[in-house]
């Protein structure tokens, strides 16, 4: 791959994920909204941070995820990675890493040390952000609101795929 | 020779049974106030919360100690006394206290309530142990680290009550219980509020390709591109003096005691603690896992060697230390 023909298909593929966000913006925010109706001591957890907004952006995808949990009315927002929309804080590193993150099988002080991820903005927001998740033990099948009788199923070949990644990703 | 007993940190129910589960005897915790030395937000335990998990930790055959160890504030110990009332009703197994009046009040309010001297009371004489143990029935000293595993050994000789001893994780530098760097930058303090280096005084920016880390608006340190970053408190800053750029204080690394167990146990040590609460899941049941295999190898007479190695990822900064207990300098 030549110097040029990285950003070219990067944005490329910029183009084609933002085309397709509709969805996805969708998907994600009726997960969310399940997530605050079924489990509300997530989101007491999450005490003031809730009414922030986070930027998560996975290293090598050319866009970005507004979250704005907002209690029950929250929502997420796919943008592109280079978007500086304001935000109190943003995550960043690979889509791997965050995705071990958000499920509890990263260890996020290891990420920040060895610099494979990074935070910017309001710290106290990623620390509640991230001590949240740790107690609420969701699953990635949370996170793509799939309930019974498919989330075990589900949950199990995506934590098979990611698993499978880990070393590669340093996990 | 019994063997050891192994105390994990759990900053959350979920990370309790992580802990539990990966093979922890014992588990400590705190509620989400100040009265605990990890007020982090989004941490620790509401009072129903501790109740189902000791619940849940009994049942599953392992101990939860509450850490209510931070020192009381004048016209605000309603609070200190709140939280060993609220242990008291939850049944958990121990508190462990440092504020010499909220010791007072756990012995004069719950005298069957077990006593463990926290860390934070930097109690590592046989005569301040001896008081402690007289004065207010403390059955366990957390003990400081800042004793040698020879000095440990012969402190051991002259007390009657159990200790347990940091094994792994974060060190801190200064004198148990008397750290103040962090107030003198945000107002806050690990040993009045709970937090040492509070977040929301905390900023993180990358500047020429450089991620550089400040507290309350002072520069820590810059770490280069791919460099291992340690935490942003001000005992492991790198500071510029006279030309010369050093770490002050401390470098940014963990303590790992793994190699030491066997000599911890033949001085007579009766628990090892794993520190972080603020950590998660991942971290405890790993290292819970880690220490428990290597325990079990002592029990058995088999080097635990295999196991010391398992865990430097962990480390802050990438990097590891046996800290006080091999005062090579000494």
């Amino acid at each position: 791959m030549t110097g040029r023909a990285a950003p070219r298909r990067s944005g490329a593929a910029a183009v084609v994920l933002m085309a397709l966000r509709h969805p996805a913006e969708r998907l994600l925010t009726l997960a969310l909204r399940r997530v605050a109706r079924r489990r509300p001591d997530v989101f007491e957890r999450l005490g003031e941070a809730g009414d922030v907004t986070f930027i998560v952006a996975p290293s090598d995808l050319p866009v970005a995820f507004r979250l704005r949990p907002g209690g029950g009315s929250g929502d997420v927002q796919v943008i592109r990675a280079a978007d500086e929309t304001p935000r109190a804080a943003r995550i960043s590193g690979p889509l791997l890493t965050l995705l071990a993150l958000f499920d509890g099988r990263c260890d996020a002080d290891s990420a920040f040390f060895s610099r494979r991820i990074r935070i910017d903005g309001d710290t106290r927001a990623v620390v509640a952000l991230h001590n949240t998740l740790e107690a609420a033990e969701l699953t990635l099948a949370d996170l793509l609101g799939v309930g019974p009788p498919f989330r075990d199923r589900l949950n199990a070949g995506l934590s098979g795929a990611l698993n499978r990644l880990r070393p590669a990703e340093g996990l | 020779m019994g063997s050891i007993e192994l105390v994990c940190p759990a900053g959350s129910p979920a990370m309790l049974r992580a802990a539990i589960e990966a093979g922890a005897d014992s588990v400590y915790c705190g509620l989400r106030d100040d009265t605990n030395a990890r007020n982090f937000p989004g941490l620790n335990f509401s009072p129903a919360e501790l109740r189902d998990s000791v619940a849940w930790a009994h049942d599953h055959g392992a101990k939860v100690l509450l850490a209510v160890n931070t020192f009381a504030r004048a016209g605000a110990g309603d609070r200190w006394r709140a939280s060993v009332d609220a242990a008291a009703g939850t049944g958990v197994d121990a508190v462990i206290v440092a504020d010499l009046g909220v010791l007072a009040h756990a012995r004069e309010a719950h005298p069957g309530l077990r006593l463990h001297l926290s860390v934070q009371a930097a109690a590592g004489s046989p005569e301040a142990i001896d008081f402690y143990a007289e004065a207010y029935g403390v059955k366990r000293v957390v003990l400081p680290r800042v004793l040698s595993v020879e000095e440990i050994a012969a402190l051991m000789r002259e007390i009657t009550v159990e200790t347990e001893a940091f094994v792994f994780g974060g060190l801190c530098v200064m004198a148990e219980g008397r750290c103040a760097l962090s107030s003198y930058v945000t107002g806050r303090s690990p040993n009045l509020s709970g937090v040492c280096s509070p977040p929301e005084a905390v900023t993180y920016t990358e500047e020429e390709g450089a991620l550089v880390s400040r507290l309350g608006g002072l520069a820590l340190d810059r770490y280069a591109p791919g460099e291992p970053a340690g935490y942003p408190t001000l005992c492991k800053g790198r500071f510029d003096v006279d030309g010369g750029l050093s770490y002050l204080f401390e470098d940014p690394v963990s303590l790992n005691a793994m190699s030491l167990l066997a000599a911890l146990r033949r001085a007579g040590v009766t628990a090892v603690k794993v520190e972080g609460r603020q950590r998660g899941k991942a971290y405890v049941a790993r290292v819970a896992s880690a220490f428990r295999a290597a325990i079990d190898a002592l029990d058995q007479g088999v080097d635990p060697a295999p196991f010391e190695r398992l865990l430097s990822d962990l480390a802050e900064g990438g990097r590891e230390t046996a800290g006080a207990y091999r005062k090579t300098w000494r």
